[in-house]
Order: C-alpha cells, then sequence, then structure tokens
C-alpha cells in the first residue's frame, strides 16, 4: 500500500455548510418516506443497501481510516446474524436485546482476530484474515446442534415490544441503526480515535513518535468495524429470515472491500455510495440477456479505471467545480 | 499411506505454485495481487483448446501460441486497466482486477459455454513412475520440473539483464527508479505480459488434472495467494515451497486430523506461521524507512 496516495486530504470544500447539512437532510426524509412509495420488493433491496452500508461503514474505518485489509468481515456479518438469530429462536431473549449481544460478541472476536494481525500488512494481512474467515463460516457450519449446520436456520418474524416487525417495521429499524452508525463513523473519524488511524495508516513509526500506541487503536479498529458488522448481520438474518453458512462466504467479504473501495476509501459517504452500487447496478442489469456478469464487471473496472479515488471522489469533486 | 498423501498433496501443491508463480511476479513488480490472474490464465487456456479442437493446430503449436497470446493479453490489460491506476491508491488497482476477473469469466462463458472439456495432455498415456513404491503421475513430476525451471528461468532474467535490473528498481522504489531513468510503465507492461505468460502455462499444465471449464482457476487463485503467503511472496523459490507445502498439509490434516476441518486447520497453520513469521518462512524483512 503506497500510503500517501491513498486518501488525497482535500482542502476544505468551499461549499457551504448549510447546503450539505440541507443535502443530508433531505436524504433522511426521502429515505423516510421510501416505504409509501416502494413496492415489497423495492423496500426488501433499500433495506439490504441500508444493511450493506452498515458494513461498508464499519469496515471504511478499518480499511480506509486505518489501513488494514480484512477478508474476514462476511463472517463477522454472519458470527453477528447467527448470534443474533440463536438468541432470539432458542434462548428466547427479545430482539433488540440479542441483536446488541451478539454484536458486542462478534465484536470481542473481531479484537481476537486482530491480536495475531497486528503484525502482519498488505496482502499478509488480508490472507491472514481470509483464513480466519474460513475458520469461522467453518464453524458455523460444523456446529450442528446450535447453527443447524448447511441445512441453515429459517427464522420467524421478529418481536419488539409485543409487536411483530414486518418489512416496514424492519426498514425503519435498519434505517435508525443506519443513522446512528453514521453519526457514530461521523464522530470516531472526525475525532481524535479517526487522525490516530490515519496517522497509523501513513506509517506506524510516525504514530508511535506522536505517542499514538498503533496496536491498540488497531484492535479497536477491528472491534469497532466487526461490531458494524455483527448489528447489520443481525438486521440481514431477519430480513431475508433464513441464514446458512454458505451466504458467508469469502466472496462476500471481497464484497464488502469492493463496496469500500468503490465508494471511495475513507470517506463516509464512499461507504454509502458503494453499498448502493452493489446492491442497485446488478438489480438493474438483471433485465440485460446473458450478460450481467459482464456489464457489471465492466461497470467494476469502468469505475476504478476513471475514478480512482471511488465514487465519493468524483461526487466531491464536481461539488467543488460547481461551487467554483 | 503417508508417501501417497505426501505425494499427492505434492500434486495438488504444484498446480497452486503455477499460479502462485504468476501472481508473484506481478505483485513483486507492481505492487498489485492480481485477482484476474486466475482467469487470464483460464481463457489462455480455453484459446489453446480452441488452437486444437477448433483449428486443428498439434498440441505444440497450439501450446505455443497460446502462450504467446497470455503475454499479450497481460500486457495489453495492464495497458487498457492498469496503466491508469498507476501511482493511484493499490486497492483501487486490486478491486479492478477483481472486476476484470468478472469480466473474464462471463465473457469466457459467452464464448465456450458452461460445459467442461477435457485438455488433452502430451502425457496422458505415459504410464507413472514408481518412486519407492508409490505411484507419481508423470503430470505432477512435469509440472514441478516446468515450475522449477520457470522459476530459474525468472531469477536469472532478473539478476542478469538490464531490463530485470529495472525491474527489481522498480519494485524496490518507484520514486528512486523513476529518478534514475526506468519507466514505470514499462516494466508494469512487462511484469503483466510475464505474468501472462506464466499464468498460460500454468492453466495448460493445470487443466489436463482438473477439467477445463470457465471455473478452472477460482478454487486455485485463492490456495495460490494463501500458499504463496505462506512460503514469503518476495521470493520466488519461497513461493514454490510454500505452496508444495500448502498442498501436502491440506492432505495430512484432511486424512488424519479432520476431513471437514482441513481447509480449516491449513489457514490455521498459515495464520500460526505467520504470527512467528510475518513475512512468510522465506521472506525476507523489508526494511522500510516510512
Amino acid at each position: 500500500m503506497s500510503a500517501a496516495a491513498d486518501i488525497i486530504r482535500v482542502p476544505k470544500a468551499p461549499t457551504s455548510w448549510s447546503w450539505g447539512a440541507a443535502l443530508v437532510g433531505l436524504c433522511f426524509l426521502l429515505a423516510c418516506a421510501a416505504p409509501f412509495g416502494l413496492n415489497g420488493y423495492g423496500l426488501y433491496l433499500l433495506t439490504l443497501t441500508e444493511i450493506f452500508a452498515l458494513v461498508a461503514l464499519g469496515l471504511n474505518l478499518l480499511t480506509g481510516y486505518a489501513g488494514q485489509i480484512s477478508l474476514c468481515h462476511a463472517s463477522f456479518f454472519g458470527v453477528g446474524a447467527y448470534a443474533t438469530a440463536i438468541l432470539t429462536q432458542k434462548a428466547g431473549l427479545p430482539y433488540l436485546l440479542s441483536l446488541v449481544a451478539g454484536a458486542l460478541f462478534t465484536t470481542a472476536i473481531g479484537a481476537l482476530v486482530a491480536l495475531p494481525a497486528l503484525r502482519l500488512k498488505n496482502i499478509y494481512l488480508a490472507i491472514a484474515t481470509l483464513g480466519f474467515g474460513v475458520v469461522l463460516q467453518k464453524i458455523i457450519f460444523e456446529w450442528r446442534s446450535l447453527t443447524g449446520g448447511g441445512g441453515g436456520l429459517a427464522l420467524t418474524a421478529p418481536q419488539i415490544a409485543g409487536y411483530e416487525l414486518g418489512a416496514t417495521g424492519l426498514y425503519y429499524l435498519t434505517l435508525a441503526f443506519l443513522t446512528v452508525g453514521l453519526f457514530g463513523a461521523w464522530n470516531v473519524s472526525r475525532g481524535r480515535t479517526g487522525r490516530a488511524l490515519l496517522v497509523i495508516k501513513e506509517s506506524e513509526i510516525a504514530a508511535g513518535s506522536l505517542g499514538i500506541n498503533a496496536a491498540r487503536y488497531k484492535v479497536t479498529a477491528f472491534a469497532v468495524s466487526a461490531f458494524y458488522a455483527a448489528i447489520a448481520g443481525g438486521l440481514f438474518a431477519y430480513l431475508v429470515r433464513y441464514i446458512n453458512p454458505e451466504s458467508f462466504s469469502v466472496g462476500l467479504s471481497i464484497s464488502f472491500l469492493s463496496m469500500v473501495v468503490i465508494g471511495g476509501l475513507g470517506t463516509i459517504g464512499g461507504s454509502i455510495l458503494g453499498a448502493v452500487f452493489y446492491v442497485i447496478v446488478p438489480e438493474l442489469l438483471r433485465g440485460i440477456k446473458d450478460a450481467p456478469g459482464l456489464v457489471f464487471g465492466l461497470l467494476l473496472v469502468t469505475v476504478m479505471v476513471f475514478m480512482p479515488q471511488g465514487l465519493w471522489g468524483m461526487v466531491r469533486r464536481l461539488a467543488r467545480r460547481s461551487a467554483r | 499411506m503417508i508417501a501417497n498423501l505426501i505425494v499427492g498433496g505434492l500434486a495438488a501443491g504444484c498446480l497452486y505454485a503455477m499460479v502462485g508463480i504468476a501472481i508473484v511476479i506481478v505483485l513483486n513488480i507492481t505492487d498489485i495481487a492480481n485477482f484476474a490472474q486466475g482467469e487470464m490464465a483460464m481463457v489462455t487456456t480455453f484459446f489453446a483448446y480452441w488452437l486444437m479442437d477448433g483449428v486443428g493446430l498439434p498440441w505444440w503449436q497450439a501450446v505455443s501460441i497460446a502462450i504467446v497470446f497470455g503475454l499479450v493479453q497481460g500486457i495489453v490489460i495492464q495497458q487498457v486497466v492498469i496503466r491508469p491506476l498507476i501511482g493511484g491508491p493499490v486497492l483501487s488497482a486490486i478491486i479492478a482486477t477483481l472486476g476484470l476477473n468478472v469480466v473474464l469469466n462471463s465473457l469466457a462463458g459467452l464464448i465456450w459455454g458452461h460445459q467442461t472439456y477435457t485438455f488433452p495432455s502430451p502425457f496422458a498415456f505415459s504410464p507413472p513412475f514408481l518412486i519407492g513404491g508409490v505411484h507419481v503421475s508423470v503430470d505432477s513430476v512435469v509440472n514441478i520440473a516446468v515450475g522449477l525451471v520457470i522459476i530459474i528461468c525468472m531469477t536469472l532474467f532478473l539478476r542478469f539483464t538490464w531490463t530485470g535490473l529495472s525491474l527489481r528498481a522498480a519494485s524496490q522504489n518507484q520514486t528512486v527508479a523513476r529518478l534514475m531513468g526506468v519507466s514505470i510503465t514499462k516494466s508494469s507492461a512487462i511484469a503483466w505480459g510475464l505474468g501472462g505468460l506464466v499464468g498460460g502455462i500454468a492453466g495448460i499444465l493445470v487443466a489436463p488434472s482438473l477439467f477445463l471449464d470457465t471455473n478452472l482457476m477460482s478454487a486455485l487463485l485463492i490456495k495460490a495467494f494463501a500458499g504463496g503467503v505462506l512460503g514469503g511472496l518476495n521470493s520466488l523459490i519461497g513461493v514454490f515451497f510454500g505452496c508444495l507445502a500448502l498442498g501436502v498439509a491440506e492432505n495430512l490434516t484432511g486424512a488424519y486430523l479432520s476431513p471437514s476441518f482441513a481447509d480449516a486447520i491449513t489457514f490455521i497453520i498459515i495464520i500460526a506461521v505467520l504470527t512467528l513469521r510475518p513475512e512468510g518462512i522465506f521472506g525476507r524483512v523489508k526494511v522500510r524507512k516510512a
């Protein structure tokens, strides 16, 4: 990873603060109104986009800010999904409680994964985390008494305070988590931790000489991003109502990483754009006969070749140009 | 029993090693982990098959032309996709190769369909060697021999030619290499060409033992990365032995510990090795002043 080139710090955009806030507000209002204008399938896709955006947000903290590649996020996602499902269905805990408990459990696993990862870099780290992903997926697969093994788990609709959560309810719950997640990620990235992570990405030696405990921050980044992935997993389990170990493969981890890079490394908005790209574009391409994969791959390559800073980098450049 | 398992593991490991060598040539010189390497090799192999089956060329001619095709394919892909990304974020280039992976796979599916073909091998009917009471297939011996020959040729090329020297310079420090008059775009193109060439050879050697279809390489690619990391990515011979060791480890854990956990245990071994030696078994630690 050529550290310095990965994020080009843009000098503060001259667009005025109120415009950005207005835009965010508009997006939020649109998201709130969406269930009234969409059919069931559209709502499912939008919920899925938000769930993936939540994972991408967390992964972006780890990859975009701290510069650590992870190929086991699908497993964190999966562990979150299974933990939530098992706590709700088998232990009878309330849905929200098991969602948080499952996420905390996954956070601990994320911190554990980070420990051997501390010494590794780049491809070595990618392969080690990929290994953890394979191991976690295998454990889920083989622990048949708890997880149902390859047969998977079928889930019933979750309940919150005696009220059954339908598609619309789950959508609003996801939106709430995404909003909180966005706010959290924004705070982390603007604050001391975000700055520390950026320095670690540039140079661990420099970080050390500034008194930044790189090991501690890296473990924190892994743990936080595992938390995001697990919450998303717990929501995903109840969106699709059926989970099996195959859904949480290395391929999904690679997709998560692609979302972050396509959207824009080290940007909050990019995480969302990346998730939108990954869910909506294949959906739009389904009509094309024979070659949805071909067109999607070509788009992926084109986006990267023409926008190496990702979609968000492009948006930012356009915004600056129009403000001039 | 154990000898059979080791030989079988070596046979699988040398398939990983073939792909691993191609990946590492590109990775070392350009810093880009090429996720499209497997699919590039697959397309080259299909091209060779088409030359034999469709055009009717004999094995040697078809394979020689296909290997040149692999070289050209690597250079073309570098010029179109990778060249604009030089100097940009490395992860962007890696994700671009991931997209390329999808493109080549569906392209091959469109052209050749999704059925499986039997790729001919000139050694298919030669009787297996008998070494110490263990049958060793001629294919495996040829694969290991070709792998070693490629490594020797690459090492000689990198050590003793001016082009090799400039490639090594580019892999050490792009800025300084550029100041010394080494063209980064050119060395990147050469690396991709060589990667395509070696990958093509790998595909052609691998195809007779797995069947030829569009997913020929998908299983090998990750294993090749893992074996390469185990051995140490900055030495070709390290990658070679790492991949062989990975194949053997998989076979042995599968037979003696647990068949269903073979993959997981192998990865645990890799993680354990990396914890002790973060640059792989044969890897040298790069000293970075950064």
